[in-house]
């Protein structure tokens, strides 16, 4: 082929630019997303658990924080957060013993798992600001 | 919505595509530029507009979308009758793969509206305004809506997909219980349209070395076949971190699979066969 100009690379057709966002997809990127924000808030945790240790005035700052409504923010967000991966992760293991495959049951467990993180969402705040305010 | 069937058309999802930017990680010479349009003929009554991706190897320019308003009263019920109308009538330069047009070849396969799926077993009806159409997602085009496939039947061709046997050849036909061969079913049907492997978004990222559900399902259909004595070497060639293990059940391929088998499904009875010989 000496005569041949330099052939241009064949263009590749779009994948996730064009695709439809799915419950099948989205959960899972949901389930990457939650897990390395979890990672995140486990490194906090650290924070405020060395704050506790070191004594009253790393524990004020650390508390004040944590208290502001930014912080109060994040936490919710991290409660989800966790939920969310707590259960997507039981989700993953039941697949893993080759079950719940047939599309409804993905479907089914799969908006359940979000439900359900809503619904433990609000229960540990409930539960939480009940403690608070006694 | 919980869906049942992967034929089911989805309608109630909040975006009709993830909020990306359009040309994010797409390299220069892939970017789609906006085409001209096509105008209905005139005196056309009911009429549907299509997004149409096209490429023409021997211009040297990017693909690009060009719209085509479609007239129905003219056309038939499907996605693929609407490609010929406008073939036939409006630009008989539009490329696509078609044979059979009952959703047994595989040839049609495309993105249509955002999910890969038939365009033969796929009603106009059935889609928004206007309608999407794209070639198989993540391939190399050669023409329009035609993807070169050689990379996913280069990986069809890796799982070795013909009887393996090591006794002498027997002097009549090899028999099977009703039983072991109904452990086909759900397999054998697989048209290899690659619908599956081309919405797989594990497969978008690491192609080159996870071979995709479509692949994997047909892996599966020899492992459980009765007749066939290469059980151990199958597993050990499937068990690598990218062939095999690179499916993390995102079920993609389950839900757009236009035959309504469960890729998915497979994939996890292929990993439980990697558990259980380890014992």
């Amino acid at each position: 082929m000496s005569n041949s100009t330099a052939r241009r690379p064949r263009p590749l057709s779009p994948n996730i630019q064009i695709y439809r966002p799915q419950l099948t997809s989205v959960l899972s990127i949901v389930h990457r997303i939650t897990g390395v924000l979890l990672s995140g808030f486990a490194v906090w945790l650290v924070v405020w658990l060395s704050a506790a240790a070191t004594g009253p005035r790393a524990y004020a700052i650390v508390r004040g924080v944590t208290a502001s409504w930014i912080g109060q923010t994040l936490l919710l967000a991290a409660t989800f957060a966790f939920f969310l991966h707590l259960c997507g992760g039981i989700r993953h293991l039941v697949w893993d013993t080759g079950r719940g495959f047939k599309l409804r049951s993905i479907y089914v467990s799969g908006w359940s798992m979000v439900a359900a993180s809503v619904v433990l969402t609000a229960a540990t705040w409930a539960a939480g600001l009940f403690v608070a305010a006694r | 919505m919980i869906v049942t069937s992967s034929d089911q058309v989805s309608r109630s999802t909040l975006f009709k595509r993830f909020p990306i930017p359009k040309t994010l990680g797409v390299a220069a010479d892939s970017r789609i530029g906006q085409g001209k349009t096509w105008p209905a003929p005139v005196g056309a009554v009911r009429v549907k507009s299509f997004e149409i991706y096209r490429y023409d190897p021997e211009a040297g320019e990017n693909p690009r979308v060009e719209t085509f308003e479609v007239d129905l009263d003219g056309c038939g019920p499907t996605v693929l009758d609407a490609l010929f109308w406008i073939k036939n009538t409006v630009d008989p330069t539009l490329t696509f793969r078609r044979s059979c047009r009952e959703g047994i070849c595989g040839s049609c396969s495309m993105n249509i509206d955002g999910v890969n799926w038939l365009a033969c077993t796929r009603f106009i009806s059935d889609l928004a305004s206007p309608a999407r159409i794209y070639p198989l997602a993540n391939m190399r085009i050669i023409k329009d809506l035609v993807p070169d496939l050689t990379h996913l039947f280069a990986q069809y061709a890796m799982i070795e997909p013909w009887l393996h046997s090591k006794a002498p050849a027997p002097e009549s036909e090899r028999l099977q219980s009703p039983e072991e061969r109904g452990k086909l079913d759900g397999y054998y049907e697989c048209i290899l349209c690659f619908c599956c492997t081309s919405g797989c978004p594990s497969h978008w990222w690491n192609g080159d070395r996870f071979l995709g559900p479509a692949v994997l399902l047909q892996a599966n259909r020899w492992l459980v076949d009765s007749r066939d004595e290469a059980k151990e070497e199958r597993l050990d060639s499937l068990e690598d971190p990218f062939r095999l293990y690179r499916c993390h059940t995102i079920l993609n391929c389950t839900r757009t699979c236009p035959k309504g088998l469960n890729p998915g499904e497979a994939i996890a009875e292929v990993k439980k066969m990697m558990i259980e010989r380890q014992g």
